[in-house]
């Protein structure tokens, strides 16, 4: 429907020339509504032997680099007197060459050495030289073009144009000698690509290859070769997000390269180069890791080339998307029939739209499920979309490594094992430091990460706004009959983890039980999580704006995040409130908090009443946010003298023994809590910083590997442990914390 | 209140503070024989270049001060000041800040490759 519309517009608006995102829209719903995936279609054909058409001259011997993807950039950059050559780079450069080529070759020339294996692969190229030369065959009829090779390359262009809005198959002609540089035909390559995927959404894949392959092929262009990946013919959708990514960022190439010559000694020694892309494939659906990639490019392409709101619910629609897949595959009719569900699909076929933090149904009106999902959650309609963008930037493109890395466990594979090890990661790490060369060489770069800042200024104002709370799925506390109950039970056993399921069904069944909110947020807090316990005591605080509890949470929260305006604003709060100090504090004070200030009158307080424990709690918390340790070491030790069992007390102590480097003290009072409180996650936590902090690496690990056991969502206490690891030397154990494998974790560092 | 923070609106002072405290322990120390490189941060609240706060983590002497350094770091990064914190507490692997353009660097490559998330101390949690 509207979709549609917005494709077949979509062929208007692909000025050419223009660059490759200008319509990320059509390209994005070209891959929604796209046809089926090529490699299902092929499995009908017939395995045939067939002699295909040479596609290796792009690998004479003379120039091997020549025409290895990225090569053109390394030239540039990275052979300047005096640049650092990178340890990949070294690799690179040595004597690598006829390896690689071999290794490239190999991957992207399957047919001439057809092992029954590779039949598919065979068939996929076998269709398209098919095709190309039945059109190359008749090409010579075309009346010969002639003018400036500019005038004869815009008209040529033009008439492919026209064949695509007329609906006629495109016809090749022979062209004079244009003398097209290779970036231009790069170019030009990677450019029809995306205006035919506008003009053609409506045909098949196939269409549009053979209406390029026909252009590209009166241009002398190879177009074959915008395959940079190594899966050419079994995953068109990777050749896709790869082809886009590639029209519009000159410095990824470089990087990809280790990969494809990794991932093709894999082959050699494998074989069997489709099982896993199959197995991956039924698991995660061919979009799975692309689509997270793909967001990813759309992200930094489009800076400036779209508003601001259609970005976001380009953003919002393609993350849906991948919500809505991920639920699909649940075979629990449950969740097929849920609200849930149907929101999200809708959402994912751009049905709806978040405009201006409103959900918002795209086109005509559909339905009134936002009303019933807003009465259902009550958290607001945007609130989930936010935090699943929000879950989905902090969890980044690790994640299907991770995912895969984890669902194939049990298979033997051994390079399974070899490639989760082939972390984004690392292929992130090659691309910056070749973008580091690139900084001091290349001025388009900077202003690449220039144009990019922008953007990420602009995201990280939405996500300072957060604070909004998120749900964790599939919780099977929701219809329990007394969650409140359950979850104090919990709590008091010191169940964290599960003890935020019951209250999270709580808080849904009762959005204003502000009690439920508050012991949610300390949940959180005792549970490592400062952001969730953050959003947990917001709501609280909606409920009920003058709990004392409540606001001295919200104060130390902040003061952990370092948000120092903000813990100030509700330290000051707690004293307001209070039923006693209140008096000392004026409400003009609200208006400019200046830390002195309130400072001081916390102090006027202790004086009025030096038994009172909390304030000595709050001053205590007061001075963390200064700085000034010692008086705050002081003030929780005369609240733990009147409070001596309360354990986040000693945790208090603890942490701030620590933040002013007297680790070995802070270890003494985190036991002292941990003996109160065994299950106290955010003390295991800040013992594994201790000991990390006094360089005591292998005893962080048993720490954090503690923590993490309790509650694997603390993210702080994964990222604490992989530098604990790399600091001890422990690289052999990156992939069971990237996979977050707490049982080979927990096997190797027992506490 | 203390050195580094005062006067600033940044929460990565924050952080440089406690580096400054952390540079004075065993294992502190032990970065200046592991790294010994000069580190110049300039931080803005919001914009990279805009309002920027320019600190100096001295890897070679073991000091962590305010201002601009007094003769050629090693390498110059500057940031945005919640990436930096995101840096320093190991969320945003530095490579990835820089692809991003979240981080730029001026300076030695090797030395900005020794910029890494375990220099820093973190912090505990009250």
């Amino acid at each position: 429907m509207a979709m549609r519309d917005l494709i077949t517009g979509g062929a208007a608006c692909a000025v050419p020339g223009s660059s490759s995102s200008s319509n990320p829209m059509g390209a994005l719903a070209n891959k929604l509504l796209g046809s089926s995936s090529k490699a299902q279609e092929l499995t009908g054909l017939p395995g045939t032997s067939v002699t295909v058409p040479s596609s290796s001259q792009g690998f004479s011997p003379e120039g091997p680099l020549s025409m290895i993807p990225g090569s053109e950039f390394e030239n540039q950059q990275y052979r300047q007197p005096g640049s650092q050559s990178s340890q990949f780079l070294s690799g690179f450069h040595s004597a690598e060459h006829g390896g690689l080529e071999e290794a490239w070759n190999e991957v992207r020339q399957p047919p001439f050495l057809p092992p029954p294996i590779q039949g598919r692969e065979s068939q996929a190229h076998f269709q398209e030289f098919e095709q190309i030369y039945d059109r190359g065959a008749n090409s010579n009829f075309q009346p010969a073009w002639d003018g400036p090779p500019q005038r004869v390359l815009s008209s040529f262009l033009h008439s492919f144009v026209e064949s695509g809005r007329a609906g006629v198959p495109f016809r090749p002609a022979a062209l004079p000698v244009l003398g097209l540089s290779k970036g231009d035909k790069q170019c030009i390559r990677d450019r029809s690509y995306i205006m035919a995927r506008h003009m053609f959404a409506d045909k098949s894949e196939e269409y549009i290859h053979s209406q390029v392959n026909a252009l590209l092929h009166s241009l002398d262009i190879d177009g074959d070769e915008r395959v940079r990946g190594p899966l050419h013919g079994t995953m068109p959708e990777f050749e896709e997000y790869w082809t886009e990514s590639q029209a519009s960022r000159p410095g990824m190439t470089p990087g990809a390269d280790s990969w494809i010559s990794e991932f093709s000694q894999h082959r050699q020694e494998n074989g069997d180069p489709e099982a896993w892309a199959n197995s991956f494939e039924k698991i995660h659906g061919a979009n799975g890791w692309a689509s997270e990639f793909e967001q990813e490019q759309l992200q930094m392409t489009s800076v400036g080339q779209m508003d601001r709101a259609q970005m976001l619910n380009i953003e919002a629609m393609e993350q849906t998307r991948m919500l809505a897949h991920t639920l699909a595959q649940n075979s629990d009719p449950k969740i097929q029939n849920s609200k849930f569900l149907q929101f999200v699909s809708k959402m994912s076929r751009g049905e709806l739209i978040v405009d201006d933090n409103q959900i918002k149904p795209a086109i005509g009106s559909s339905g009134d499920w936002a009303e019933e999902y807003q009465t259902q959650y009550n958290a607001g309609p945007d609130a989930w979309a936010n935090e699943f963008a929000r879950e989905e930037v902090s969890r980044g493109a690790e994640t299907w490594v991770n995912e895969y890395a984890n669902e194939h466990q049990e298979t033997a594979d051994q390079w399974v094992k070899d490639f989760s090890r082939l972390e984004v990661d690392d292929w992130a790490d090659e691309f910056g430091k070749q973008l580091g060369e690139g900084v001091m060489g290349d001025r388009s770069t900077e202003n690449w990460a220039d144009s990019y800042d922008s953007f990420l200024g602009e995201q990280q104002k939405s996500d300072s706004s957060k604070g909004i709370y998120v749900f964790s799925d599939l919780n099977p506390y929701v219809g329990h009959a007394d969650p409140m109950k359950e979850g104090h039970e919990l709590f008091r056993k010191g169940l964290l983890s599960e003890a935020v399921l019951a209250l999270e069904a709580e808080v849904l069944k009762n959005p204003e039980n502000a009690e439920a909110w508050r012991l949610l947020g300390i949940t959180h807090a005792e549970n490592d999580d400062d952001q969730q316990a953050i959003s947990s005591m917001l709501r609280a605080q909606e409920a009920d704006p003058r709990n004392l509890e409540v606001l001295l949470a919200l104060g130390v929260s902040h003061t952990n995040e370092l948000e120092q305006a903000s813990a100030l604003k509700y330290l000051h709060g707690w004293l307001q409130n209070h039923p006693k100090y209140g008096s000392l504090t004026s409400p003009e004070q609200m208006e400019s908090l200046y830390y002195a200030d309130v400072a001081r009158l916390f102090n006027e307080a202790a004086q009025m009443s030096p038994d009172d424990a909390d304030i000595h709690i709050v001053l205590g918390v007061l001075y963390n946010l200064s700085r000034e340790y010692d008086k705050a070491i002081a003030s929780f030790k005369t609240a733990l003298k009147l409070k001596p069992r309360d354990y986040s007390l000693w945790n208090k102590l603890g942490a701030t023994q620590a933040n002013s480097v007297q680790s070995a003290d802070a270890i003494l009072a985190y036991q002292q809590a941990l003996d109160l409180k065994p299950n106290y996650v955010r003390a295991w936590a800040n013992m594994g910083i201790s000991f990390a902090n006094q360089g005591l690496y292998e005893e962080s690990i048993r720490y954090y590997v503690k923590a993490l056991a309790m509650n694997p969502k603390a993210d702080n206490a994964w990222q604490y442990l992989r530098i604990s690891l790399s600091c001890a030397s422990r690289n052999d154990m990156f992939d069971a914390c990237d996979s977050r494998n707490l049982d080979l974790l927990q096997k190797e560092f027992p506490l | 209140m203390a050195d580094l923070t005062s006067g600033s609106g940044l929460k990565s002072a924050a952080l440089l503070e406690q580096m400054r405290l952390h540079m004075e322990t065993d294992a502190g120390k032990e970065l200046t024989k592991k790294v010994g490189l000069v580190y110049q941060l300039n931080i803005s609240p919001k914009k990279i270049g805009q309002n920027e706060e320019i600190y100096v983590v001295d890897l070679k002497k073991g000091e962590v001060t305010k201002g601009p350094y007094e003769g050629r770091p090693d390498v110059t990064f500057s940031f945005v000041d919640s990436d930096f914190l995101a840096v320093g507490t190991g969320k945003l692997n530095p490579q990835m800040a820089f692809l991003r353009g979240a981080m730029k660097i001026k300076g030695s490559i090797t030395a900005a490759q020794k910029f890494t998330p375990d220099i820093f101390p973190k912090p505990s949690k009250l």
